[in-house]
């Protein structure tokens, strides 16, 4: 397994693009529509497009900058790209109220095709199932280690673990103690 | 008097016959039929041309408009107006056909119609108090041809007052020789004077005897009662007329207003205007030069003699023109051509000497004018591309008997709105009239910049319209109800398009258009699903295809793009719009 935090024109397309979104081979798609409501579904189109890709290729995060040219906004065959302005703002959108937060901005952007509040319910859901709860895990463990390989959050950056374990403490189901790289999460029963 | 319903053009205006044309447009005028006014018939505006004068109604214009022949009329009469009451204009009918005019003795106010009446062949006064009969030539007026001693009746609308040596008058109709002018008008004038002399007695003689009907074809005197002609069989006209003529009366109008909703169309009631807004005296003014002019006549006016019978020896060039015929080769082509530009001299300089004799020679003289007109453009044609618009030129410069000028309309207050009311009918006339198709042309679209240019070179040079007055002219359409409307796209461009073409049905026709890129691939490969998603097409490659420019066309995307509709592709070679696939799927 490849980490998949990082992407790069080198990867592989995906080959089911066309099929996460029709539109990915409709010309116009490459281009913000000024009309509101055919850019609002526009948008909308894009997000989702984003979102299944990041999924479907174990990402999550990109680098505005090396997506470009990844052919998620940029369409080889169609001859077609997203410009870096037009990008920005689907990405900005994604991030907005508007789009359903499913995006942040940190240097690079996070794509939310699950929500911290979502990857925390998928997180406790691996516990509950794997019977961890009460143990102490640390967070390698719980995105490096083979023990996770196979589930979605594997590879997860740290940040983004620490923000969906944050939202499991807020619920009061786990408790997170020690600092600096050696942090120990507990599921608590 | 008889108001007879009138077809309206495509924008609400009385629809001219041939060789009519428009001579004052006054609105807020109201009708009377004799004391009373006609309802429904009360806000419209007043039409009066060299034939007809006519009332429009605003609020139902094609139900409620009529129009009085000036030909029926006798005389106008002017009522100055007191008080709360509006000046108003009485056009007193002239007495039925077989009874001689009447002419009361404020003959002061009449038009000097000293010109003789068209069809008066009898002098049988209906009225005893008939005192001086006009000046007429009655039919049976002759002269003497000196040739050959054949005596020819003098033309109906010959008038010895305003004759000159260039009153045209028809050669004998013997020897088809042209006769001295001083005989003519002797032989006029000794009629006129017989019939004065024997105007009284023969009113008198009538009067007593049982009253006959003449039949307007072969003017034999039927009995009233009779609806065909005993001599001829040609219907004899309206029941009423005959039955005045036999002395009964129609019954007095019950009240103040008809409580008939359409006017009687057989009264012998005078026909009053009302003009509420002013204007009055202009449309008297017009009235009475139309009377004098009788337009009406026109088409049946002796042509413009040929310059072979003009000159004093008519049988030598006549001989001589014959001769030229048989010249063949280019000294007969020539020759034809030297011909024709002399007749051509002839007849302008004729119809320019003084302005009777213009308006004699109307028609001849706007043949030339169409001719010089095709003759520009037949040079026109060989720098290529102008042809079509020096084409449209020359034909609305013929076709423009329509038009709307400052000076016809009414003083006042009330003058500038209805100049530009009625520039706005002339416009919307202009555009819809099929026989020039301005807007078919431009693809059923043109901008208001193209429409104030064709508009004035229709106009051939003359009665220019400001660009301030057609804008404003333009957004009248909308209240005035006319087929035609003004548009404003997002960008602030205006258009003109007509009303039955709507945002939806060119949306619908430019989706058509789309969608027919569905079923053939297109030209050059392309690397999307053609069958999918079709085309996309540059505001040139739509422009072409529906005869729009470029602008309209790009408005047009535009505006279907706004709709959600189209969408739009921005490439390297501009912008190309789709179909919109991005919404809802």
């Amino acid at each position: 397994m490849d980490p998949p935090t990082t992407t790069t024109s080198s990867d592989p397309p995906p080959s089911n693009l066309t099929d996460l979104t029709p539109h990915y081979t409709f010309p116009p798609f490459f281009t913000l529509q000024p009309n509101l409501t055919t850019r609002a579904s526009q948008l909308s189109s894009w997000s989702t497009l984003i979102q299944s890709y990041a999924r479907s290729s174990h990402l999550f995060s990109l680098s505005l900058l090396d997506a470009l040219d990844s052919p998620l906004f940029h369409n080889k065959a169609l001859g077609r790209r997203l410009s870096a302005r037009d990008a920005r703002v689907v990405v900005d959108w994604m991030a907005s109220s508007e789009g359903g937060g499913r995006a942040e901005w940190k240097n690079r952007f996070y794509i939310f095709y699950r929500r911290p509040e979502e990857w925390a319910e998928v997180v406790e859901a691996w516990v509950e199932r794997t019977g961890q709860k009460g143990t102490v895990l640390t967070l390698y463990e719980l995105t490096e280690s083979d023990a996770v390989s196979g589930e979605e959050f594997c590879g997860m950056p740290g940040e983004l673990l620490g923000r969906c374990l944050g939202v499991l403490v807020k619920r009061g189901r786990a408790q997170v103690f020690g600092e600096g790289g050696g942090e120990g999460v507990k599921f608590l029963r | 008097m008889y108001l007879r319903p009138i077809d309206l053009t495509t924008a609400l205006r009385p629809s001219l016959l041939p060789d009519e044309t428009l001579l004052f447009v006054q609105d807020a005028v109201g009708l009377y039929e004799g004391k009373f006014k006609i309802p429904q018939y009360q806000n419209g505006h007043a039409y009066l041309t060299s034939h007809r004068a006519c009332y429009v109604d605003n609020e139902d214009p094609r139900k409620a408009s009529v129009a009085v022949d000036l030909k029926d009329v006798d005389r106008p009469e002017l009522y100055a107006g007191f008080m709360k009451s509006s000046p108003k204009i009485t056009l007193i009918p002239k007495a039925a056909k077989g009874a001689a005019r009447y002419r009361g003795p404020s003959a002061s106010v009449t038009p000097l119609s000293s010109t003789p009446k068209p069809y008066s062949n009898s002098s049988s006064p209906l009225r005893s108090s008939t005192s001086s009969p006009a000046p007429q030539v009655s039919v049976n007026a002759t002269w003497v041809c000196p040739i050959c001693s054949f005596s020819n009746p003098v033309p109906s609308n010959f008038d010895p007052a305003t004759a000159t040596a260039h009153t045209p008058i028809p050669p004998c109709l013997a020897c088809g020789i042209k006769p001295p002018l001083v005989n003519v008008v002797k032989a006029a004038l000794t009629a006129m004077g017989n019939r004065r002399e024997s105007a009284g007695p023969i009113a008198a003689t009538h009067n007593t005897s049982t009253p006959t009907f003449q039949c307007p074809r072969c003017t034999f005197r039927n009995h009233p009662s009779l609806t065909t002609c005993e001599m001829c069989s040609a219907s004899l006209v309206t029941m009423n007329k005959r039955l005045e003529v036999a002395g009964i009366k129609r019954a007095e109008s019950p009240g103040l207003s008809l409580s008939t909703s359409s006017p009687g169309e057989e009264s012998m009631e005078n026909i009053k205007f009302s003009f509420r807004a002013g204007g009055e005296k202009i449309f008297l003014e017009r009235v009475k030069s139309a009377l004098i002019q009788r337009k009406w006549l026109l088409h049946s006016a002796p042509p413009v003699p040929k310059p072979g019978q003009v000159s004093a020896d008519g049988t030598a060039l006549d001989a001589d023109a014959a001769r030229s015929n048989r010249m063949v080769g280019i000294a007969g082509l020539e020759r034809r051509g030297q011909d024709l530009r002399k007749n051509n001299e002839l007849v302008i300089g004729n119809a320019f000497e003084d302005l009777e004799a213009l308006m004699t020679s109307a028609k001849e003289i706007i043949a030339l004018a169409e001719q010089f007109s095709s003759q520009a453009n037949l040079s026109n044609n060989c720098n290529g591309n102008n042809s079509e618009a020096a084409a449209l030129v020359s034909q609305s410069a013929s076709a423009l008997g329509l038009v709307t000028t400052k000076d016809m309309l009414g003083s006042g207050s009330t003058s500038d709105s209805l100049y530009v009311s009625e520039l706005s009918r002339n416009l919307a006339e202009f555009l819809t009239d099929d026989a020039r198709g301005v807007l078919k042309r431009e693809g059923g679209i043109m901008s208001l910049v193209d429409l104030w240019a064709v508009f004035n070179r229709a106009r051939g040079g003359v009665e220019l319209i400001s660009p301030a007055d057609l804008s404003k002219a333009a957004q009248l359409w909308d209240s005035l109800k006319l087929p035609v409307r003004l548009r404003k796209f997002k960008s602030g461009v205006l258009v003109v398009q007509g009303r039955d073409r709507t945002d939806e049905k060119t949306v619908a026709s430019l989706l058509a258009w789309f969608k027919l890129a569905h079923q053939e691939p297109p030209e050059v490969d392309v690397s999307w699903d053609w069958s999918r998603w079709g085309r996309g097409a540059t505001a040139q490659e739509v422009a072409e295809a529906f005869g729009w420019s470029v602008g309209v066309a790009t408005e047009e995307l535009e505006m279907a793009e706004e709709k959600g509709v189209l969408c739009r592709e921005q490439g390297l070679d501009g912008i190309r719009f789709w179909e919109n696939w991005l919404k809802g799927v």
